[in-house]
């Protein structure tokens, strides 16, 4: 199983198409054996007044099944998409998850040899998704040759054995995909600080002070410009904890991303969210507006932590801003407890 | 260069499965675009009668009622001018639109394109079919029995299913790069019928120019159709021969040709 990764238009999905022989390269030979499958627009050629039933034996067929072969195969396709109480409706009245869904089943049941898969991730809820990469993974170990495009590297690094870097239509590294995973993160790392603007020494408010490439990072299209932790007077262990970020954007971003963070001083990563994470769509964000996170309890023990906020590009390509050890703050209480975490708890003695 | 994905040494990839995977994909996509059409209406398929009898109705008053045409079984007559080159226009008119409507079906690796034609051309003969009886019906009418010659008309409907599918092929390729061609396509369908014999009588034409006039292919074929249909006489086999050599040379040449260009395809859109 290889991925492919890289930025937005590094020449991904051409080289999917490519391997599909779907257009010809300028230059250079593509050798494939086997049948193609391809997770690539799902849904795509579905017509909205055909049932599902119909619409998966087109798929079906289309993808290079007999007829025969779709119908004896139907009833699995459907059990999978979780679709039996629908499939006879017409496809007009599914959701988009639902026609994801059963484009997925379709594809992952006409017995590829090779499939294609240009970030099949986000096909329905989560439990869906945990199907699908089982599903893969069982691919997979039946032998098909599997290539997927990702910009999550967590997920090339669980399902692929090697992955490639492409970088402007060239390969920047091809190798285990630890290795090549690793190497991308750095890059858009240093992407993100060479890309940082030096501009003046910013006071927030009375808070610290943000220095661009010391602890503030990013190109700024989109500025936070107000962190607010409450309740202000002090965080306490097992209390509440509120983060309001307000930002502001000189042009409209569409896509972007907010991420919080709690870190402990020696670099412990104690809480670690995104809105991409958490599937909150985040409007285009155009002029000022505010974005909040809250914790119901934070049961940290007590000392101090650094709150790291950002918002990222789409892809995580780069940071638009992003406040690294910035914004320090301690949590008191958490009486009796050492560890880093505190818990409500306690002690009880019986009688024996 | 080898661009081609090749499969090679897998046991179901023999060519007897891909002939029928072949008409599989034949049989899906057609009954997919019959089913688009008219799923939603109720008359559904009925509505393939519609167009050609409304075309009738019109022909026949103005060319019997208002223009006093002399033509015996006018009725007869323009039917079938109507539904033989209704069949080739509306093929046509729609085989233009072939890939760049149908997107996604460019997009899937291994998909062979090339059956696309042979769809739209197959989707307007079921509907050309179904008006057939109505046809039959007509002439029975008119006092007119089935007789051996009508056993040519297979034939007719096979040289004509190839020009077509011919034509569609370098038409639908061309409209990926050039847009404007389906608008060319639709202007000219319309000139040609006019250039048809289909509410006129072959008889009208000069005869000095009428050598030109036979070098469009539906000439000869309402021609036929009505010597077998109305005159009970046996088609000119000399012009068919010619028509069916010519349909094979468009289907094969045409066939390469879109080939050749359907890398491109996906690009260009």
């Amino acid at each position: 199983m290889l991925g492919v990764v890289g930025a937005n238009g590094a020449g991904k999905s051409t080289l999917l198409r490519l391997l599909g022989g779907v257009g010809r390269p300028t230059s250079g030979q593509i050798r494939t054996q086997g049948r193609i499958g391809a997770l690539l627009d799902l849904g795509g050629g579905f017509l909205g007044d055909l049932t599902g039933r119909e619409n998966a034996m087109l798929a079906g067929v289309v993808a290079g099944l007999l007829r025969s072969e779709m119908k004896a195969r139907m009833d699995e396709i459907v059990a999978f998409a979780e679709l039996e109480d629908f499939i006879d409706e017409p496809v007009r009245t599914f959701s988009t998850g639902m026609r994801m869904r059963l484009a997925f089943s379709v594809a992952v049941h006409t017995a590829p040899e090779i499939l294609l898969v240009d970030e099949y991730l986000s096909v329905g809820d989560l439990a869906f998704q945990a199907k699908c990469s089982r599903r893969i993974a069982e691919l997979r170990g039946e032998g098909c040759a599997i290539v997927m495009v990702s910009h999550g590297m967590d997920q090339v690094r669980k399902l692929c054995d090697r992955a490639l870097w492409l970088k402007h239509g060239e390969v920047a590294a091809f190798g285990a995909a630890d290795a090549v995973a690793g190497l991308f993160e750095t890059e858009m790392k240093a992407e993100t600080l060479r890309r940082t603007p030096d501009v003046a020494r910013r006071r927030i408010g009375d808070g610290p002070e943000l220095v661009a490439r010391v602890n503030r990072f990013g190109t700024f299209e989109i500025e936070i410009d107000t962190v607010e932790l409450q309740p202000g007077g002090g965080i306490r262990s097992g209390g509440p904890l509120a983060v309001t970020l307000g930002y502001h954007s000189s042009t409209p971003v569409a896509g972007a991303v907010f991420v919080v963070s709690i870190t402990r001083e020696d670099g412990t990563v104690c809480v670690d969210t995104n809105t991409q994470l958490a599937r909150v769509e985040v409007p285009e964000i155009d002029g000022k507006g505010s974005i909040r996170f809250t914790l119901d309890r934070l049961d940290l023990g007590a000392g101090a932590y650094f709150l790291d906020v950002g918002v990222f590009e789409s892809t995580w390509k780069h940071a638009y801003d992003y406040h690294w050890h910035a914004h320090p703050f301690t949590v008191d209480g958490g009486a009796g407890h050492k560890g880093l975490l505190a818990p409500p708890g306690e002690w009880r003695i019986g009688p024996g | 260069m080898n661009a081609q994905p090749t499969s090679t040494g897998l046991p179901d990839a023999t060519s007897g499965r891909r002939w029928r995977h072949a008409l599989d994909v034949l049989a899906v996509l057609t009954s997919r675009d019959l089913k688009a059409q008219y799923k939603r209406s109720f008359f559904g398929f009925g509505w393939a009668l519609g167009g050609p009898l409304l075309q009738v109705i019109i022909f026949s008053t103005i060319f019997q009622n208002v223009l006093g045409s002399r033509t015996e079984n006018y009725a007869c007559f323009v039917f079938i001018g109507v539904l033989v080159w209704g069949w080739f226009q509306g093929a046509l008119g729609q085989s233009v639109g072939l890939i760049t409507n149908n997107a996604a079906l460019a997009r899937q690796p291994g998909f062979p394109l090339s059956l696309l034609p042979h769809v739209t051309v197959s989707v307007r003969f079921l509907h050309f079919l179904i008006a057939v009886p109505l046809l039959f019906g007509l002439l029975w009418w008119n006092g007119i029995r089935p007789g051996i010659e009508w056993a040519a008309l297979p034939l007719l409907i096979l040289i004509q299913y190839l020009l077509t599918v011919g034509i569609a092929y370098p038409l639908a390729s061309l409209n990926v790069l050039h847009r404007d061609t389906q608008h060319i396509v639709a202007v000219l369908l319309q000139l040609l019928m006019f250039l048809t014999p289909v509410f006129y009588n072959i008889h009208v034409i000069p005869e000095h120019l009428r050598r030109w006039y036979y070098i469009n292919p539906m000439v000869s074929l309402v021609e036929s159709w009505r010597q077998v249909l109305l005159e009970g006489r046996w088609p000119d086999f000399g012009t068919l021969a010619i028509l069916t050599a010519v349909g094979g040379l468009l289907i094969v040449a045409g066939r390469r040709l879109f080939i050749a260009q359907s890398h491109r395809f996906v690009e260009e859109m």
